[in-house]
């Protein structure tokens, strides 16, 4: 009887690692979105598809499909706090199930978008987007912060 | 043995739903940078000036006339090219009788001395490149045609200078 219970106790304890053994989910933001020089007035595009400029992050998970949604942020901040319009166009996201910048898929990174990783949990998602600078645009360094939420759908 | 089964069966259930009902939810921030460079900036620096005109003569201010020419003082970021457009009136007013201004002239320089110059056709603009030090100085000049006439007053109009990267 005691060691009956032992063994089940032991089996309970036992299982929940087992079942929750899953591949841990992972995120990471490998390249920003980057802009260089840009002069007031004279939007600046930079492409899902510019492998220097472009936005890319690597998931990691287990192979199956996760749900991708974005904060973004409307502006950039610069000098003294000065504002500079950031726009994402629909299409300026991309996902890789390869991780390769070359075959993407791409979605409207204002939506969220459901991907599958690949056999391995795999996957990379890239982002364009535009700045929008007036043609009275304080001079100086501007930053704006993407952050990419990702979840494991069952 | 009873209580240890339906134990095990309410932990075992617990064990089995409980992956499921908790979702696996990860995050990661990159940044978006910029580096905007200096705006333009340009000054009405000398007016297009004609002074004293006959009635009946016509008079042209050329745009390499340093003194009468009228000059805009252009600045922004160093080495980099801009487009100029023009608005440029097709009379001079007074009041209301005018007076046709035709055949406007240009000339761009990175120096105020026009050392270096290039001539242009404000009509049809100009795409020249700031200087090392961000600076670009235009000239405009241009032939009045007074009527035999004209009635005498001081005439004036506007003449605009966009500048664009």
């Amino acid at each position: 009887m005691k060691c009956k219970r032992w063994i089940v106790i032991g089996a309970m304890l036992l299982g929940v690692p087992l079942l929750a053994q899953g591949k841990p989910l992972t995120v990471t933001g490998i390249r920003g979105v980057t802009f260089g020089a840009v002069l007031p007035g004279v939007p600046r595009v930079v492409l899902r598809t510019d492998p220097a400029n472009s936005g890319q992050f690597d998931i990691k998970g287990p192979k199956s499909n996760v749900l991708l949604s974005f904060v973004l942020p409307l502006t950039m901040t610069g000098p003294a706090g000065a504002q500079m319009p950031l726009i994402f166009g629909a299409s300026d996201g991309g996902f890789s199930q390869t991780q390769s910048i070359g075959s993407q898929v791409g979605f409207d990174p204002k939506q969220p978008f459901t991907a599958t990783l690949s056999n391995s949990g795999r996957g990379s998602v890239f982002l364009g987007a535009t700045a929008n600078p007036a043609t009275n645009q304080r001079a100086g360094g501007y930053t704006g912060t993407i952050i990419l939420n990702v979840t494991v759908l069952p | 043995m009873r209580s240890i089964t339906k134990l095990s069966l309410v932990v075992a259930a617990l064990v089995l739903t409980g992956p499921a009902l908790q979702a696996q939810t990860n995050n990661a921030s990159i940044t978006a940078t910029a580096s905007v460079q200096t705006p333009i900036n340009v000054v009405g620096a000398q007016q297009l000036s004609f002074g004293n005109v006959f009635p009946g003569v016509n008079k042209t201010v050329a745009a390499t006339d340093l003194s009468n020419a009228g000059r805009f003082d252009v600045t922004g970021q160093a080495s980099t090219p801009v487009t100029l457009s023009f608005t440029l009136p097709a009379t001079l007013s007074s009041g209301g009788n005018t007076m046709p201004i035709v055949s406007f002239t240009g000339v761009y320089a990175l120096l105020a001395t026009q050392v270096g110059g290039f001539l242009f056709a404000p009509a049809a603009g100009a795409n020249p490149t700031l200087s090392g030090t961000g600076a670009l100085f235009v000239w405009v000049g241009a032939q009045v045609q007074p009527a035999t006439n004209q009635v005498a007053g001081v005439y004036t109009a506007s003449v605009t200078m966009t500048v664009v990267y």
